[in-house]
């Protein structure tokens, strides 16, 4: 660590850094940073010359053989009688919601053919407004998954949906009397149906319970609320009035309930704009580096008790009323540095009285959670920035009401247990011992989309119908309700978690859509057949989010925490994985593969420490560690996180899951084995090094630009003082290359670095789109990842509290593309709109385009990814994007598909494309409306505004590749009186 | 290069006589060489006769033996009214069902030609019929924009009313697309002449280019590659 400090403190300027390699100048590391393909010095050699040769040959041989056939013939089948206005070759969108994670999300399916294959946000949707996320986007090849349960089954065998009617109508007669004896488990209810459901199970079976388990709950902030208005609350945040925010931990621009609208707001008022120009200012206090951190202007990296110590200090700064009895100094705690931010912030705070948010993130306790409440009382935030909503659906604390059912479990008293969608057998906290208990139950049924761990030890396994399959309702984190419709037949026997929940009820033919239909009679005004149409075709029903609540706080005095932390022992903190989540998504290619936004692992979870832990321990990336918390310990490797407090443990959870599917299982550790039901977010724990190493697949050091400064980024104030200081001071080289002549238009991309939050939906939008398959762990470890927009990470200052940077690479486009000089063969060429395409079908797979690619942009096929057999596999592909086969290259085209479609529709019409009509799949889905894409020869375009801003710059331009994606530079807005820390 | 003599062993140390001259490795080799060379040919002319990726004008078998001759030629029925998407789609379309049964509800009901499609309209379960013209996956024809620019289905179908039995006309190979894509003005047809089986320009010199500039076609993209491959 000395040496680090040393080596940095000689160090001017902005001086990025992508891994804590580069800074140590590791000679093994910086050598594979600077092989130009890093692959290269991964691969094995495991081939002779010999076996090579007679491959080459065997393969030359099979290739003429297999060339020897012609196509194979093909058939049209029609339909007998076509739908109306069913076309056969355009999308069709249909509006529906998606639950995901822990957050809901209105979305449009567009369908070909019936197909499902892509999903976009729904621009009416208050969670969306047109954006999703990356969980979001990976929805679709969940319900394309082969390895989705299809049929009843019972102890294991296939068994029939009449079989299983039977059962139920046996467990209603047994219960008919009081329903004693009678459970149900479900995770948290979010949709006002299920709600319904479960009052009427209540009415009729009176003894019995109906538990809500979520292993990543909100029960803190619950609690907070509980305590300040007596009753628990939902909150609902209004980041695009917010100057000041304040993040005690919480995440809210990756993982909190409403966080693709959040990030919007976020973007909004981040963008300097206004004379002179400003933006909004965020402070984040949290133990790791969360996706909001690294956006923030001031981010300071704590362990859970100071933290915890540092806003009660806050809270007495800014005038809260103390609730604690008089201690004789609040703020003594805190070390002089800490004071001057303390003094700092609350300024900043009682400056922005009305707009400013202090909000608190799950793993915190109640207390800081009251605190923040309490906090935006006193700066009259409420009904400003942030308002408070009762849940019309019952809430319990998730923790509470599992334990309920775990000790009446074990003590014998449920005879008969239902498990709607949920897995405790995987999530539960470790001390209640639910898998064990289980077995006491004698009849048990599971109804999910998997037969995971909790299926394979119920007597009944039922399959549940995919959210694309089934009806329902949902209600987001605003509380507005949108309705969920079906955008395909069910592709296996499957039934929707109502219907099944109807047979408990004592319906054997249960409708899906009359049960949601139901629901909805008499309130919503949705009983007309049009407003029901209206609601389904706008994908969200009007007005159906509750009022806010009328504010009565109570001041008491706030009950004393025992916070973990002691001295000498470390601060374990649980996370649901950026990726997984809680581990239900263990299953899904495109997120295992997806780079985890902080980590850039992929396929796997790590513990994270930070870099101080990590040189006092001397552990480096991948080795194996003994964690060790309340008597129970497992083993993990370590990820070194820079910006981590110092004695802080993050185990993400989500992974070594033991029943997944064929993609999800053995991966990773399973984190969930020191998670208890007292605490389930922080905890104590001792680490150990075991001296063993397993190497992690992660993109961390994959396509690193070597020359030039990729990223530019400043300070408010200094582009007050010259907006165009990030501009290079002379313009672009002379070029010996002639101009090319131009066509009608001349495509281009923006990509404001200031907005993009780093969170990777593009990364998916754009999988999903243009056919990109994945292609496993080995492969990601040398290198051959395939994602054709990657997001760069870049640290700057401290490894301990550095300043977090993220840039999304897609193809530049270049207009002097060093790509198409060293093609042999002519397979990438310009093509008249500016546009550097590649032709799959020309390419020999040189891969002399990606050595000479200075953006590093260029993927190679180095086997058959793309899997040309299973149908599931095949049903979920864009027609409109070819997939490529082995040994060919591929790159960002554009959404070259997309604009095509745009020029057929204009020139059809004989106008011109219109700005906006061409979306790329990656601006779409862009929660912060980071990237924009059109026309870049008409002048009133919106990309064509973006590139006049004074922040407008290329990347690399001193190469003179005339690229036609540039940037926008980030900047930070740090506070006047903190401008040093930074 | 001499090719080696066999010999017997030498075990007794004794002149062994030649078997072989030396010419006769010559006609060892001339043998070897013609050999090869008329296997070669003979395979190449069993493929150039038999393969034929392009093979034009052959009739393909239908479940149903449809004929256009009949229905465009002397029914004269407008292409549009069975491959109804070809203006707004990038398919034309294969007519439904229900489409034939408009007439055939009541026209040549008994006929057993039409067995297929009564018993595929009775029993919902649709017919296969046989691509005639099919295209690599990884090229994106559209049908509507070739009708907007004025491109007549004759230019690549062929006087379907003439075809009792439907067969391709057109090669479909890129040079084939290429040869209109890069003179355009050779084929574009006004508007009202697409559909038609038998317009003939009268000066398509004069013509081509005038449409061309009426139709907004911007000849400088028409051969790149984004254009078709995507």
């Amino acid at each position: 660590m000395e040496f680090l400090r040393a080596k940095l403190a000689g160090k001017q300027g902005t001086q990025f850094w992508r891994a804590l390699e580069e800074l140590l100048e590791q000679p093994q590391a910086l050598q594979c940073l600077r092989e130009a393909v890093p692959q290269a010095a991964r691969l094995d050699p495991v081939l002779d010359r010999r076996s090579f040769l007679g491959l080459l040959g065997a393969s030359l041989a099979f290739g003429g053989l297999a060339a020897c056939s012609g196509p194979p013939p093909e058939q049209i089948v029609p339909w007998i009688r076509r739908p109306e206005g069913l076309s056969p070759s355009q999308p069709r969108f249909y509006a529906t919601t998606l639950r995901v994670g822990d957050d809901v999300i209105g979305v449009l399916a567009a369908t070909h053919e019936g197909r499902p294959t892509k999903l976009d946000g729904n621009p009416a949707h208050p969670a969306s407004l047109g954006s999703t996320d990356a969980m979001t986007q990976a929805a679709i090849l969940e319900l394309w998954d082969p390895d989705r349960s299809q049929a009843p089954l019972r102890h294991d065998a296939i068994a029939s949906w009449d079989e299983f009617l039977g059962q139920a109508a046996a467990t209603a007669r047994q219960f008919a009397q009081d329903g004693r004896g009678l459970r149900v488990l479900s995770g948290r209810i979010d949709s006002p149906t299920l709600a319904a459901q479960r009052q009427e199970f209540l009415q009729r079976y009176p003894g019995a319970r109906w538990h809500q388990y979520e292993p990543v709950d909100d029960d803190a902030a619950q609690q907070g609320t509980a305590f300040v208005f007596g009753k628990p609350l939902c909150t609902r945040h209004r980041f695009d009035q917010a100057q000041v925010i304040v993040s005690l931990e919480a995440d809210f621009l990756a993982t909190m309930p409403g966080h693709v609208r959040a990030a919007r707001d976020f973007a909004v008022k981040r963008s300097p704009t206004g004379v002179p120009p400003t933006m909004n200012r965020l402070y984040v206090m949290e133990q790791t580096l969360s996706l909001t951190g690294a956006n923030a202007d001031h981010r300071w990296p704590m362990r859970a008790a100071q933290i915890a110590a540092f806003v009660e200090a806050l809270a007495a700064q800014i005038g809260v009323p103390s609730t604690r009895p008089p201690a004789a100094d609040i703020a003594g705690g805190l070390d002089s540095a800490q004071l001057r931010r303390l003094k700092a912030l609350a300024q900043d705070l009682q400056d922005h009285r009305g707009t400013s948010l202090v909000l608190a993130g799950a793993a915190q306790p109640p207390t800081v959670h009251a605190l923040a409440i309490l906090m935006n009382e006193a700066l009259t935030n409420v009904g400003r920035t942030v308002e408070y909503f009762e849940s019309p659906e019952p809430r319990e604390s998730s923790t509470d009401s599992l334990r309920t059912l775990a000790e009446s479990m074990g003590s014998g008293m449920v005879d008969t247990l239902w498990i709607l969608d949920a897995n405790p057998v995987y999530t539960a906290p470790v001390d209640l011992l639910f898998e064990e208990r289980l077995a006491k139950v004698r009849n048990t049924v599971h109804v999910g989309l998997f037969r995971d761990e909790t299926a394979a030890r119920c007597t009944w396994h039922l399959p549940r119908a995919h959210s694309l399959e089934s009806w329902s309702d949902l209600r987001t984190y605003d509380g507005s309700v949108s309705l969920v419709q079906p955008v395909i037949a069910p592709l296996y026997d499957v039934r929707s978690l109502h219907e099944i929940v109807a047979f408990l009820l004592g319906s054997s033919r249960a409708d899906g859509r009359e049960i949601v239909r139901s629901t909805w009679r008499g309130q919503g005004g949705l009983d007309e057949e049009a407003a029901w149409q209206g609601a389904l075709r706008e994908g969200v029903i009007r007005n159906s989010a509750p009022a806010a609540f009328e504010i009565h706080t109570e001041p008491r005095a706030l009950p004393t925490e025992q916070r973990p932390g002691a001295q000498g022992s470390l601060d374990l903190l649980f996370q649901p994985d950026p990726t997984v989540w809680d581990g239900r998504y263990a299953n899904n290619g495109w997120l295992q593969e997806l780079p985890k936004p902080v980590t850039q692992l992929t396929w796997t979870n790590a513990a994270w420490v930070g870099p101080a832990l990590a040189a006092r321990f001397q552990l480096h990336d991948g080795d194996i560690i003994t964690v060790r918390s309340q008597g129970r310990s497992l083993e993990a490797p370590i990820w070194i996180v820079p910006g981590q407090a110092a004695d802080t443990l993050v185990l993400p959870l989500g992974y070594g899951r033991r029943a997944a599917g064929h993609v999800g299982e053995r991966l990773g550790f399973d984190a969930y084995g020191l998670r208890t039901s007292a605490s389930p977010w922080q905890a104590v724990c001792s680490i150990a090094a075991t001296g063993r190493h397993v190497e992690l697949a992660t993109t961390q050091a994959h396509h690193v630009i070597q020359t030039g400064e990729p990223l530019r980024a400043g300070t408010l104030l200094q582009f007050r003082q010259n907006p165009a200081f990030m501009q290079a001071a002379e313009g672009a080289p002379a070029s010996l290359y002639p101009e090319r002549a131009g066509g009608e238009y001349r495509w281009g991309m923006s990509i404001d670095l200031n907005s993009c939050i780093g969170c990777s939906a593009c990364t998916l939008a754009c999988q999903a789109e243009n056919n990109i398959p994945v292609v496993g762990a080995r492969e990601v470890q040398r290198g051959r990842e395939l994602h054709w927009i990657r997001v760069d990470r870049y640290f700057r200052g401290s490894p301990e509290m550095p300043t977090v940077h993220h840039q999304p690479v897609p193809c530049m486009h270049c207009g002097h593309a060093p790509c198409e000089l060293v093609c042999p063969v002519g397979a990438t060429v310009h093509d008249s709109e500016g546009l550097n395409v590649q032709v799959y079908n020309r390419c020999i797979g040189t891969r002399f385009c990606s050595n000479n690619c200075p953006y590093k942009v260029r993927r190679f096929n180095f086997l058959q990814y793309a899997d040309t057999s299973s149908p599931t596999a095949k049903a979920q592909r864009n027609p409109d994007v070819s997939v490529r086969s082995r040994g060919v290259m591929e790159k960002c085209t554009y959404c070259i598909q997309r604009i095509e479609e745009a020029h057929i529709v204009a020139d059809r019409q004989m106008r011109r494309i219109a700005d906006g009509e061409v979306v790329t799949a990656c601006q779409a889905v862009c929660p912060a409306k980071a990237i924009t894409f059109g026309d870049t020869a008409d002048p009133a375009t919106a990309v064509s505004r973006q590139k006049a801003s004074p922040r407008n710059y290329r990347m690399l331009e001193e190469l003179n590749t005339r690229p036609q994606t540039s940037y926008l530079g980030s900047l930070r807005n740090p506070h006047p009186a903190l401008q040093d820390e930074t | 290069m001499r090719f080696a003599v066999f010999r017997p062993p030498s075990t007794a140390g004794a002149p062994v006589a030649q078997i072989f001259s030396p010419r006769f490795g010559t006609v060892v080799k001339l043998t070897l060489v013609v050999g090869v060379g008329l296997t070669t040919g003979i395979v190449l002319a069993w493929r150039a006769f038999t393969w034929n990726p392009h093979s034009i004008g052959e009739p393909v078998e239908q479940p149903v033996p449809f004929s256009h001759k009949h229905h465009v030629g002397d029914v004269g029925l407008d292409c549009r009214y069975c491959h109804a998407s070809v203006e707004s789609d990038a398919v034309a379309g294969i007519p439904p069902v229900s489409t034939c049964m408009t007439c055939h509800s009541q026209l040549f009901t008994d006929q057993s030609v039409l067995a297929p499609i009564l018993k595929s309209w009775r029993t919902g379960r649709a017919l296969h019929w046989q691509r005639v013209y099919a295209l690599p996956d990884f090229v994106y024809f559209n049908h509507s924009i070739h009708i907007a620019k004025g491109i007549g289905c004759v230019s690549c179908h062929g006087r379907v009313d003439h075809m009792p039995l439907t067969a391709r006309q057109a090669a479909l190979s890129m040079r084939w697309c290429l040869d209109c894509h890069r003179h355009p003005e050779r084929f574009v047809r006004p508007q009202s002449e697409v559909f038609s089986m038998d317009w003939r320009p009268a000066d398509q010199r004069t013509l081509g280019p005038l449409l061309i500039k009426s139709y907004h076609i911007d000849k400088r993209r028409l051969t790149d590659c984004s254009v078709c491959h995507r």
